[in-house]
């Protein structure tokens, strides 16, 4: 049985929806993701939340066209993702990996400069891609400030803590995507950003700054796929989640579908209690007793 | 700025290197007569048919394999990945040392293209070899890499002795170049072929200087960036070998030059390819136009094999690195 995300979104944006058909990924006869059917909406953030090896970032990679399915079929905006090209790609979706280990020295500037530049000169038709030099250096400088790291850009990246590694890497990723007219109402449509467990690392004044950013660029059209492993950042920024267990789907829905104790404690096979945050309304984890 | 500054200098530096390079040797030339009287029939027979190949062999050799090691590091995303010491020059020198020694067996005249062709086809199976052995889902094992190159080269050394064992007296004269390097005995046609092998494969090569880029991110990272991987790693793969055999295959296996270029560059103006490139094509040649003008200046009459003298240097260059990195840069 299908089970879809689609909640209280209009036919328009259902065309430039992501859907995953009976997807299933399988490394040497072992199933990673198995009878996976579950749709992405942009203007959204979905959080894919499981145990380790549940299968998220393997999901993530399939969305990304990093990996293909062994079964069923991905659809991107109404075409099998098979039939997009990773350049055509490249400019319509970030990709956000846990670890990303830069081979040589490189400023932060020029790592987010090499994000910004994928949109310079790739895609079929040139003439629309060329960017100017000032275009290229704004998305550079928007991506910078989105993760506070224009003090840092001329550190060596390899010298950076971990979390500043982190957000130089959002901040590349994000500069790929960078809309033209950032203030636009509907600036970020038909692009996405997939972030594997993005909140890694960072301390928490990035944490909430992103997260607080991220939710207004899915106003603006954007979609976001991210897995998570803390629930209740989870439940303050997700618009829909996914519950993976064992590379299979155990619930799907809004937040209100799937945030059900039994629900829970089996993805996360954990003891679970939860509460109601007396503030935003929102569901509240707490390890149980 | 600075690259600008560094490009320019090696510019000059360069351009100086083949000016000495064309006035000295063992036949000496006055400024002075030759102002006056201009050249001599012998002179200019030396200076444009035996010096002016020679250096611009050198020069061209020297980019060549700069930008090979320059390819090779960023496909293996490690410094130390340098045509000589994972095996690539050996490989494709056992490819020409076959030819030399069995090519007449199998054609009546053995031709310089044959044994282009047959370097080429070693060193692009080298590399790939060496790939695929240290290569884990899209990760580097140094060691690996490292170790399949000692391997690969003691087997090419064993194998290059036993061709050795086997050669005629004329033969073995042929092979000592291999084994050394050296840039004696070259004509303006090699210098022609060479030329354009390696014209093929730098413009290639700076082609895939973005992908390149988007390769210090790691393999994945580059593929999300909209490159394809696999075609890249190919292209790198067939690129570089060009470039390795063809030097090799007219003069010799020269280590280290695909080492201390690339390393020295990066130091100084960084690892974006697009400067990178350009000026290690730059500091590679220039660095082989001077050490072909010492090698033949410093015991003339006689000459020093040129590959020597790049290990001599190259060696305890080699070593500063290793103790760089042991205390952590």
């Amino acid at each position: 049985m299908a089970v879809f995300l689609d909640t209280a979104d209009s036919l328009s944006t259902d065309a430039q929806a992501i859907e995953l058909n009976a997807v299933g990924f399988c490394v040497a006869s072992h199933a990673l993701l198995r009878g996976v059917n579950v749709r992405f909406l942009p203007g959204q953030i979905s959080v894919i939340l499981g145990q380790n090896g549940a299968g998220k970032t393997t999901l993530l990679r399939l969305l990304a066209k990093e990996i293909l399915p062994s079964d069923g079929r991905i659809m991107w905006a109404g075409r099998d993702l098979t039939h997009h090209s990773l350049s055509s790609l490249a400019l319509d979706r970030g990709v956000l990996e846990q670890t990303v280990d830069v081979a040589f020295s490189l400023t932060v500037e020029q790592v987010v400069s090499l994000g910004a530049e994928v949109g310079a000169d790739v895609g079929a038709n040139f003439a629309l891609h060329v960017d100017t030099k000032a275009r290229l250096v704004a998305r550079v400088e928007a991506a910078l400030t989105a993760c506070d790291l224009q003090y840092l850009r001329q550190r060596d990246v390899l010298t950076l803590s971990g979390g500043e590694q982190k957000r130089t890497q959002l901040a590349r990723v994000l500069a790929q995507i960078w809309p033209e007219n950032d203030q636009q109402p509907n600036a970020f449509a038909g692009k996405w950003l997939f972030l594997d467990e993005w909140t890694a690392g960072l301390d928490l004044k990035h944490q909430l700054c992103l997260g607080t950013q991220m939710q207004g660029w899915v106003k603006k059209g954007l979609g976001i796929v991210m897995s998570l492993h803390d629930l209740n950042y989870a439940a303050q920024l997700a618009h829909t989640c996914v519950l993976l267990k064992k590379g299979e789907v155990l619930q799907a829905g809004t937040l209100a579908e799937t945030f059900k104790l039994p629900l829970l404690n089996e993805a996360l096979d954990a003891v679970l209690r939860i509460e109601k945050d007396p503030i935003t309304q929102k569901p509240w984890v707490l390890p149980g007793l | 700025m600075r690259v600008i500054i560094v490009k320019w200098s090696l510019v000059v530096v360069l351009m100086a290197g083949i000016a000495f390079s064309m006035l000295f040797g063992t036949m000496a030339l006055d400024l002075n007569t030759v102002w006056a009287q201009g050249l001599s029939a012998q002179q200019s027979l030396v200076l444009w048919h035996i010096r002016l190949p020679r250096v611009v062999m050198a020069a061209m050799v020297g980019a060549g394999l700069a930008v090979a090691g320059v390819a090779l590091q960023s496909l293996f995303r490690n410094p130390l990945a340098e045509p000589g010491l994972i095996g690539v020059s050996s490989s494709a020198a056992l490819g020409a040392v076959l030819i030399i020694v069995l090519g007449a067996m199998w054609w009546g005249s053995v031709e310089a293209w044959h044994m282009s062709l047959m370097a080429f086809a070693f060193g692009i199976a080298s590399i790939g070899f060496i790939y695929l052995i240290a290569t884990r889902q899209g990760y580097t094992d140094v060691a690996l890499m490292l170790l399949a190159g000692v391997a690969l080269n003691a087997l090419t050394g064993a194998l290059i002795g036993v061709l050795v064992f086997i050669a005629d007296d004329i033969q073995l004269r042929s092979l000592t170049f291999w084994m050394m390097g050296s840039f004696a005995n070259l004509s303006w046609n090699t210098t022609y072929f060479v030329g354009a092998a390696m014209g093929v494969s730098l413009i290639g090569l700076w082609w895939l200087k973005r992908p390149m880029n988007a390769f210090l991110l790691g393999e994945r990272t580059a593929l999300h960036m909209g490159f394809n991987p696999r075609r890249f790693k190919w292209q790198v793969m067939l690129l570089s070998a060009l470039l390795v055999s063809s030097s090799v295959s007219v003069v010799g296996v020269i280590g280290f030059v695909g080492l201390i270029v690339p390393h020295i560059i990066r130091l100084c103006c960084g690892a974006d390819h697009r400067t990178l490139l350009p000026l290690s094509a730059l500091a590679g040649a220039s660095l082989l136009v001077y050490a072909d003008l010492f090698a033949r200046i410093l015991i003339s009459p006689g000459e020093l094999p040129i590959g020597l003298l790049m290990a001599l240097l190259g060696g305890p260059f080699f070593l500063m690195m290793l103790l760089a990195k042991r205390r952590g840069f």
